[in-house]
């Protein structure tokens, strides 16, 4: 198992290596230059020229990419183009935002739809599973932005009872109760789509293990219904899902692009996507990373998680 | 079972009520509540009350604060409140004296400016502001190891020394009529920059970002990235004590984030997209205020495109669109049809301008004169080729969206086919600056700067580089361009200026659109607002709450 692990993390090397070197050439390739974005008339063009020199993009681009490689490797993510400020310090002040509202929406999304998939699954076809069915499909099926609207149209704008968009309110001490507060409404969101697909795969996966034969073993042993599905079922039913939980954390970044945008939440998500449309390339290419890694470690997770809950996989 | 089967009820109950809420949202006003409300803008009841607070939402976030360095306008927001200048211009754009005491006394040659400054003026942190901290700061613009976007606009600088205490002169090489609008740049303090080098002061962070000190009404106390920013009223601020105490900046996402904000009461004071002021006149504690903007929108005609060579089409095309329809629908009446490159807000404005009216015949008349007779398919042509072209506009922007989309039709009565296309905006300026200019005709805006020269956009010394992205080119035009800065008196420069405006309107490389309407929303508590068409938020010094 240890030397498997050994195995897995010398191979990331390669894996974030290669990826650095796509993203580096498709954010190279994509039109738009950093710097230039604005069209000031006041700025005058040598003005510009000479930021462009100074940010180093007038060098070309294998020289670029081998001095970001470098600082990269000597732990330096650089300066924003547009922000000035280190990249590192830019992602170490979003991150704990993002953090939370994911580990939040997580949670939510977990103790609302594993249940409802277990149930699906030991009551199938019936109106209870045709209803979990029909929502899940609609969850599925809302997008992100469509729901956080509606939802700040209902709760905030017409209630008030939550606010419209921030991390906390302003000016005011730190409190928790403030915190969830201002997390409830995107958490949902996030969570929304999550719970749905959840409550699908826990269906599915608790059907293939109920049909089992160990399963008719223990029924036939006399065990009673509730600790045949729960003690036996649910854990051989819940191996896939935790793969899915490793494979989930790269979402952490891409799934909350939207809701993070639609509630002025500033995490990571907003960052990148402020980042992307004014070609802020040191942080496209840190956040991009990062994702990569995440990707990597959530993969190499839920192969661990597997072996460690399935003992019969062997290394 | 019961239970569950309630959730889900109440699950498809919210779904339903939030798609009946989408059918009749915005509006919510309250009639009764309308008439109550005051006819509208400016000046309410009685004495500036001090204290409170206000909100002002942002949908951009600011990046430093140091007037020298920025280049975006969050930043301006923020750097205006908290650094003051020599000059600056009040809202009808007319420079008047702020940390200096009156105008400055110019030489007979033009090329030196002595400007006295106010005693007293003391800096956030106890220090008087003097003659020596003015030098310091225009010597940065000077340095060569100064990074900022604003040295090649002080090239004509040679010197600039201090007198005095209280006097200060700049040098110029060449007389520079726009000089004493350069001026205006908050005044950095020498005792704390000094000793730091100028290659560093750009990337100066313990200044820049986290604690800025100017001599503005308006002391900085925080920044938290991404989230708001706070200011206080800074007590012996020259000009006396801002009314209110405390000002906080919101940061959003966008402008309708910023709308829903307005909406809840959250902020106070927010820059309102002409497309959502219907929705926030709803708002019965909002009010809506409009001015002129200092600028002007477009279609351009690429003249490295054969078909736009001949000033008879350009005339042609102008002749072909109806600006006026334009402005009433896509603009809703919220701007001015335009004839010129210059904004009717500046001096140098000229009404006397060869004028292009909505006239389709008069179109196909000229556009027959240029030799482009209909083909057999409709379409006009000229030596077998076709009159077909692109406009395009950057994506996100539905108006210019739209006017491209109209521009399409009313081209398409003159036998003129066009495609209207849009594009994300890094791509669509790459594709249209230098060197690329891969362009037919594009839909854009020109913000204005304070002073009318014209020379970045219209001199042909611009083309391979610069913002002459057309590839414009007039001999006179140059000309005038070279010697209006040179001309001090502001009533033969607009003379001068105005002649440039009639050859270009006479010329058309541009269809000049409108000039647009800007709108702020404010909470009707936030009284002795002045609408700036430049500065976003001016004078908040004067601004007080009636709030009970």
């Amino acid at each position: 198992m240890t030397t498997y692990i050994i195995r897995r993390l010398i191979m990331m090397i390669p894996i974030l290596f290669g990826i650095s070197l796509i993203s580096f050439a498709i954010m190279y390739a994509a039109p738009g230059k950093p710097a230039v974005m604005d069209l000031d008339p006041s700025i005058s063009v040598e003005d510009r020229e000479k930021q462009m020199e100074k940010l180093g993009l007038n060098d070309p681009p294998h020289i670029q990419y081998l001095n970001w490689m470098g600082n990269v490797l000597k732990g330096d993510f650089g300066t924003s183009f547009t922000k000035k400020q280190p990249v590192k310090d830019m992602i170490l002040d979003r991150l704990p935002n993002t953090l939370i509202l994911m580990v939040f929406s997580t949670i939510l999304a977990v103790i609302i739809a594993i249940p409802f998939g277990v149930l699906s699954a030991t009551k199938q076809y019936s109106k209870l599973d045709y209803g979990v069915t029909i929502t899940s499909f609609l969850g599925l099926a809302t997008p992100n932005f469509w729901l956080g609207l509606m939802l700040i149209m209902l709760f905030s704008v017409q209630l008030g009872w939550t606010p419209v968009g921030g991390v906390s309110t302003l000016g005011a001490e730190f409190s928790l109760l403030d915190r969830l507060h201002h997390l409830i409404l995107p958490a949902i969101v996030l969570a929304t789509a999550d719970m749905a697909g959840l409550t699908r795969y826990t269906r599915s996966s608790m059907l293939e293990v109920i049909n089992q034969d160990y399963i008719r073993t223990a029924r036939s042993k006399g065990f009673p219904e509730r600790t045949v599905i729960y003690k036996h079922g649910l854990r051989n039913g819940l191996i896939p899902i935790i793969t899915i939980f490793g494979l989930m954390l790269p979402t952490f970044i891409g799934g909350s692009v939207i809701v993070e945008s639609l509630f002025s939440w500033p995490g990571i998500g907003k960052l990148f996507i402020d980042a992307t449309f004014e070609r802020d390339y040191p942080v496209i290419m840190a956040i991009t990373m990062f994702g990569a890694l995440l990707t990597v470690i959530g993969n190499l997770i839920a192969d661990i998680l597997y072996a460690v809950l399935d003992p019969r996989i062997e290394y | 079972m019961f239970k569950q089967k309630s959730l889900l009820t109440t699950l498809a109950l919210l779904l339903i009520f939030s798609l009946f809420l989408v059918a009749c949202g915005g509006t919510t006003t309250d009639p009764t509540e309308e008439e109550k409300a005051p006819a509208d803008q400016e000046e309410a009841t009685g004495e500036p009350k001090k204290g409170g607070s206000i909100v002002l939402g942002s949908s951009g976030e600011p990046v430093l604060f140091n007037p020298l360095y920025h280049q975006d306008s969050a930043s301006a927001d923020v750097t205006d409140l908290v650094f003051a200048g020599l000059m600056q211009s009040n809202e009808n754009l007319e420079m008047v004296p702020y940390i200096a005491e009156d105008f400055p006394e110019i030489s007979e040659d033009g090329l030196e400016l002595t400007y006295k400054i106010r005693e007293g003026v003391l800096f956030h942190d106890g220090q008087e502001l003097t003659a020596d901290d003015v030098v310091f700061t225009y010597n940065i613009f000077k340095d060569e190891d100064y990074t900022g976007p604003r040295a090649s606009s002080f090239v004509d600088l040679e010197k600039v020394e201090a007198l005095n205490e209280y006097e200060v002169k700049f040098t110029l090489s060449e007389a520079d009529a726009s000089f004493p609008t350069l001026t205006t740049y908050g005044i950095l303090p020498k005792h704390i920059l000094g000793d730091v080098p100028v290659a560093d002061l750009g990337e100066y962070r313990e200044f820049n970002i986290e604690n800025p000190v100017g001599a503005g009404p308006f002391k900085f106390v925080s920044f938290t990235t991404g989230q708001s920013l706070e200011l206080e009223a800074f007590e012996e601020y020259f000009e006396g004590r801002p009314n209110l105490d405390k000002v906080t900046f919101r940061f959003a996402s966008d402008s309708n984030a910023l709308v829903l904000l307005m909406q809840t009461g959250d902020i106070d004071w927010m820059i309102a997209p002409p497309s959502e002021i219907a929705t926030i006149e709803t708002f019965n504690h909002a009010r809506v205020s409009n001015t002129l903007a200092l600028r002007y929108d477009y279609i351009a005609w690429n003249q490295l495109n054969p078909l736009f060579q001949d000033v008879k089409v350009r005339q042609a095309l102008t002749h072909a669109i109806d600006r006026q329809e334009i402005v009433e629908t896509i603009m809703e009446g919220n701007a001015t049809v335009a004839h010129a490159p210059v904004s009717p807000l500046s001096w140098a404005y000229n009404d006397n301008v060869p004028k292009f009216e909505f006239d389709p015949e008069r179109a196909t008349q000229l556009l027959s004169e240029a030799g482009w007779e209909p083909g057999p398919d409709g379409i006009l042509q000229k030596d077998g080729e076709r009159f077909s072209f692109t406009i395009l506009s950057n994506s996100g922007n539905v108006v210019r969206r739209d006017i491209g989309i109209i521009a399409q039709q009313y081209l398409g009565q003159v036998g003129i086919e066009v495609k209207a296309e849009q594009m994300e905006w890094g791509a669509f300026l790459d594709k249209i600056n230098p060197p690329n200019y891969d362009f037919d005709a594009i839909v854009l805006a020109w913000g204005l700067a304070l002073d009318p020269d014209p020379t970045a956009i219209w001199h042909s010394k611009e083309i391979e580089q610069g913002l002459n992205n057309i590839s414009y080119r007039n001999d006179r035009v140059d000309e005038i361009a070279d010697l209006n800065k040179t001309i001090l008196d502001q009533t033969e420069r607009a003379a001068a200026l105005g002649e440039i405006w009639e050859i270009l309107a006479q010329e058309q490389p541009y269809t000049f659109m409108y000039y647009p309407q800007q709108f702020i929303s404010l909470n009707k508590d936030v009284q002795g607002f002045t609408h700036h068409p430049r500065v976003n938020m001016y004078k908040v010094n004067e601004w007080w709450l009636d709030r009970n």
